[in-house]
């Protein structure tokens, strides 16, 4: 892509989130949204397959549909309320319908649907921002708006954890997994958000961290399905190694980091005594968990059915680093070994 | 006569010392001499009858008996056991004569074991078992009975499946032990019964707490053991398959030490026993039916070993009723003066086996009385002492008991199947003696008879010794604890002598119908005593099938499997697989589902809002 054009469209992605992340006016948040769409839609459509195509004609849909709900409930609300501050909303018709509108723009149960195909027709990388840089905006915005109905964010939590684990289950597509396994990750943020904002803010930064190492890891090892998958170990004997870790980090197994935000968000509902919640949430993190181990079973605990010539590459990618992969050692270091850090990593954000 | 408890516990001292050191030198000290070890066991237990002889002697002269105790093995608080040896008349004179029988049976074994490679070890395991029998016999405490009780019991598997190559030995010798394991379950059970409620295991003790508690509960324990280990109804199987093994081991064994050990128990402990009429009753039933149920079924038996086994069993089915009629005293001079004879017989009868090429059907033998007199004559006059023929050894004993049996006012069913028995005893005896030494042989001509080897003549004549003179000297030299019935009609006195007669006249009526054509009578008359009542037919299958079969459905069928796996990983497993596919199936592509969705659940926020 023209690198000029990139750097428009990756700012303006910056400028997006930030706008939102500043903003205490709706019309301000929902410019933030709308620029954030805009400017990823170029960058969703870059190869111009059809695949791609529509995967990004489904987001725009998707989204807009989301910013157009949003955009009508704040103004309904700031009509009847004198004012459209996004903290001190008061109407319940309306918050529910902004609430509403920021599950379908995360990918939430059980607006999910959009989430797997999606991500599964652009690339890894824009992908990636897909998962990670795009989840910011509304979660910021979800985090100031008070809660009327406190069960409608547990029980759409709880449905997309599980559907998070259902879904995986069946699929071959790396991307498709990957998706599941957000909309998981997600619900469990949306658990505990209405009561502790610190722990949300902490699981969705370890959840950033790893899915962006898995994603990197995935670019580099080229590789778009678990068939794919099983000849890492010819490619980059290292990664082999490493990613058990990081997917069983991403299946929230200690010690490494991504255990934390699952033990603190348990911790933190039993001790407010949701003990059913927290024992749902923990049996359907079994199911992530399962493709997870099916993910690193193929990659590094089995050998695939291979000849002998296949198992040395002749052919070398150059350059062998990629944009992206600089990020991967910083990204695996925060995957697994934040675990022992986590007191002090919980007050930097309380 | 002064320090005369010092000679006592010393002799009896050295006599165990003997009998261990063989056992010890033939692991420390290997000779050239292949014999040397059944040299070295023949002369100890040789030495150790005489040795044994001193405190015997002392004991008849002045009545003294004592008891030993040396180590204190362990206590739990106020529970002591110790090692005690109790030297009271009944092990001062069972434990020369199980040694008198023992030597015998040693020297036999040296010419029958002979041509067998490791008979140096039958030997050790032969004087292993009876360092076993002595410390039953002379154990004070339970425990110490316990340990003696157990070291028989596996000196006998060992022993039966000497020949192990034969499968059908296998299934004897472990016939054995998981018969005498049933038993023992009661004499466990007793056990801990009486370290509970009498806070000992000292016989003593015992005895004297016991006189205020109700003894159903432990007695009926030990009656258990004593059904195991004697070879009661109900347990018996064992004793006729235990013939599998050599004819030593069932002349030691099985007919004079380790199965009346089970009796013994019950005579030592009659004490506990006496008042208790549950108890009683239930050994006297017990016995009256074994002793009729075996004397049946050795009266249609062709194994000369067999017959000779069942009527062991048979005179244990005795010792059970005397014990049932309150005489435990003379359920031990049957015990004391059953050795010899049985013994003498066993080894009669291995001498045959031996002279006509290991045939052991009897239907194959006859005409030895010309060939080898003595032999015969040995078998002859076990068996007269087995019958209760007047004046030898098993006279004095069986006709007391008899004549007790007939006395007491107890159950007279009980009193008729030992009537019927004793004259059914004559029966089969007599029925051996016909087929083994009467009539023209029916054994090929070229079978290598000889008797003339010091090995054999020599115990034998001490045995027949034994058997005569045993009974006289028993019953002269001691007098019995409980006052016996001397005065009762004629008729009743000479019941015993005149329903053998009787048993013996019809055998030999029978007996000569051999000779003669009959007209052909159908077998199934003798199908009951020839299948041995149908007993080890039914239980040897019908328990185990049972029991397998209910293990498979309530450990395989119902835990493993349903409980383990279907209720817990599979249905979770089909579960969760259905809720997948449906899950990634709502995936079909279509803008439609997202936006319906979104919509349906925007609709039901707003309708929820409203309520």
């Amino acid at each position: 892509m023209n690198p000029y054009l990139l750097i428009v469209l990756l700012t303006s992605l910056g400028l997006g989130t930030a706008l939102t992340l500043s903003s205490t006016h709706w019309l301000l948040a929902w410019l933030g949204l709308e620029v954030g769409t805009l400017a990823i839609l170029p960058l969703m459509a870059q190869r111009h397959h059809p695949r791609a195509t529509e995967a990004a004609t489904k987001y725009f849909i998707v989204q807009a549909t989301a910013a157009a709900t949003l955009l009508f409930a704040a103004f309904n609300n700031a009509w009847l309320q004198g004012h459209s501050d996004i903290q001190h909303m008061s109407h319940p018709l309306f918050t529910s319908m902004i609430t509403l509108a920021l599950l379908l723009k995360l990918g939430l149960a059980p607006m999910h649907t959009w989430m797997p195909q999606v991500i599964q027709g652009v690339s890894l990388n824009t992908g990636l921002i897909v998962s990670t840089w795009q989840k910011i905006a509304p979660f910021i915005l979800l985090l100031q708006i008070k809660q009327i109905h406190p069960p409608l964010l547990t029980i759409i939590g709880l449905a997309s954890i599980l559907i998070g684990g259902w879904g995986g289950l069946n699929q071959t597509q790396l991307r498709k997994i990957l998706a599941y396994s957000s909309i998981a990750h997600l619900g469990w943020i949306l658990l505990i958000l209405q009561h502790s904002t610190a722990l949300a803010t902490y699981a969705l930064l370890i959840y950033i961290f790893m899915t962006s190492a898995t994603f990197i890891t995935l670019k580099k090892c080229k590789a778009t399905t678990i068939n794919m998958l099983t000849t890492t170990w010819t490619k980059a004997p290292t990664i082999t190694l490493v990613a058990p870790l990081m997917l069983l980090s991403l299946g929230g197994l200690p010690p490494l980091s991504g255990f934390a935000p699952k033990w603190f968000i348990l911790q933190e509902l039993t001790q407010l005594n949701f003990i059913p919640h927290a024992s749902i949430a923990a049996m359907a993190a079994l199911l992530s968990l399962s493709y997870y181990l099916r993910l690193s079973y193929s990659i590094t605990l089995s050998l695939s059915p291979n000849n002998l010539p296949e198992c040395l590459q002749w052919r070398v990618n150059y350059p062998i680093s990629t944009p992206l992969s600089s990020a991967l050692p910083a990204a695996l270091a925060l995957t697994l070994f934040l675990l022992p850090l986590t007191p002090s990593a919980l007050t930097l954000i309380i | 006569m002064p320090s005369l408890h010092i000679i006592l516990t010393t002799s009896f001292i050295i006599t165990l010392v003997i009998l261990i050191s063989p056992v010890f030198t033939s692991i420390l000290y290997k000779s050239l001499n292949p014999n040397w070890h059944t040299h070295h066991s023949k002369n100890a237990v040789k030495m150790a009858f005489f040795t044994s002889l001193l405190p015997l002697f002392l004991h008849l002269h002045t009545g003294t008996e004592l008891t030993i105790t040396n180590l204190h093995s362990m206590n739990i608080m106020t529970f002591d056991i110790n090692t005690s040896f109790k030297l009271d008349h009944l092990s001062i004179t069972f434990v020369p004569i199980a040694l008198y029988v023992t030597w015998a049976i040693l020297v036999f074994a040296s010419w029958y074991m002979k041509s067998d490679p490791k008979f140096n070890q039958f030997f050790k395991f032969l004087l292993i078992f009876l360092i076993a029998m002595v410390t039953l016999v002379t154990a004070n405490n339970m425990f110490q009975l316990f340990i003696g009780w157990e070291g028989v019991g596996i000196m006998s598997f060992l022993l039966i499946g000497w020949w192990w190559a034969r499968a059908d030995r296998n299934t004897a010798a472990l016939q054995a032990v998981l018969y005498n394991r049933v038993g023992d379950v009661g004499l466990i059970f007793a056990l801990g019964w009486m370290a509970t409620n009498l806070n000992s295991w000292e016989m003593q003790l015992m005895f004297i707490t016991a006189k205020s508690l109700d003894m159903n509960a432990p007695l009926i324990g030990l009656i258990l053991a004593a059904t195991g280990k004697s070879a009661q109804f109900g347990l018996h199987p064992w004793l006729p398959s235990a013939m599998e093994g050599p004819t030593p081991v069932s002349a030691l064994l099985h007919s004079s030490t380790m199965v009346v050990a089970g009796i013994f128990l019950l005579v030592r402990l009659s004490p506990l026993m006496q008042d208790n009429p549950f108890a009683l009753t239930t050994c006297l039933i017990l016995g009256a039916l074994t002793t009729l149920f075996t004397t049946i079924c050795a009266l249609t038996q062709n194994d000369i070993k067999k017959i000779i086994a069942f009527s062991t069993s048979s005179q244990l089915g005795l010792m059970m009723v005397t014990i049932g009629l309150n005489q435990p005293y003379l359920a031990f001079l049957h015990i004391c003066t059953h050795a010899f004879f049985k013994a003498m017989l066993f080894l009669s009868s291995g001498v045959i086996i031996h002279a006509l090429n290991n045939e052991q059907d009897i239907r194959k033998m006859g005409g030895l009385h010309y060939l080898i007199p003595t032999t015969t004559s040995w078998l002859t006059i076990g068996s007269l002492a087995l019958m209760g023929t007047p004046f030898l050894a098993g006279f004095f004993s069986k006709d007391a008991i008899i004549v007790a049996l007939n006395n007491s006012y107890l159950n007279a069913w009980a009193l008729a199947l030992t009537l019927l028995a004793t004259s059914l005893t004559a029966a089969y005896s007599l029925r051996m003696i016909f087929f083994v030494n009467m009539n023209f042989p029916r054994f090929p001509a070229l079978s290598p008879i000889n008797e003339n080897i010091k090995s054999i003549t020599n115990p034998l004549k001490r045995l027949a010794w034994g058997t005569i003179l045993a009974g006289l000297l028993m019953t002269c030299a001691v007098l019995p604890p409980k006052p016996p019935m001397l005065s009762m009609p004629p008729y009743i006195k000479l019941t015993a002598l005149v329903i053998t007669i009787l048993g013996l006249t019809i055998a030999l009526e029978l007996a000569l119908f051999t000779n003669k054509q009959r007209p052909y009578m159908p077998k199934q008359y003798f199908y009951f005593s020839t299948m041995l009542g149908y007993y080890p037919t039914i239980m040897h299958r019908f328990f185990p099938y049972t029991f397998l079969k209910l293990s498979q459905t309530i450990a395989t069928m119902t835990i493993d499997q349903t409980w383990l796996e279907k209720t817990g990983p599979k249905t979770i497993t089909s579960l969760n697989l259905s809720l997948a596919t449906t899950t990634s199936n709502i995936q079909k592509g279509m803008i439609k589902t997202f936006l319906s969705l979104f919509f349906t659940t925007l609709m039901i926020i707003i309708l929820l809002n409203y309520y």
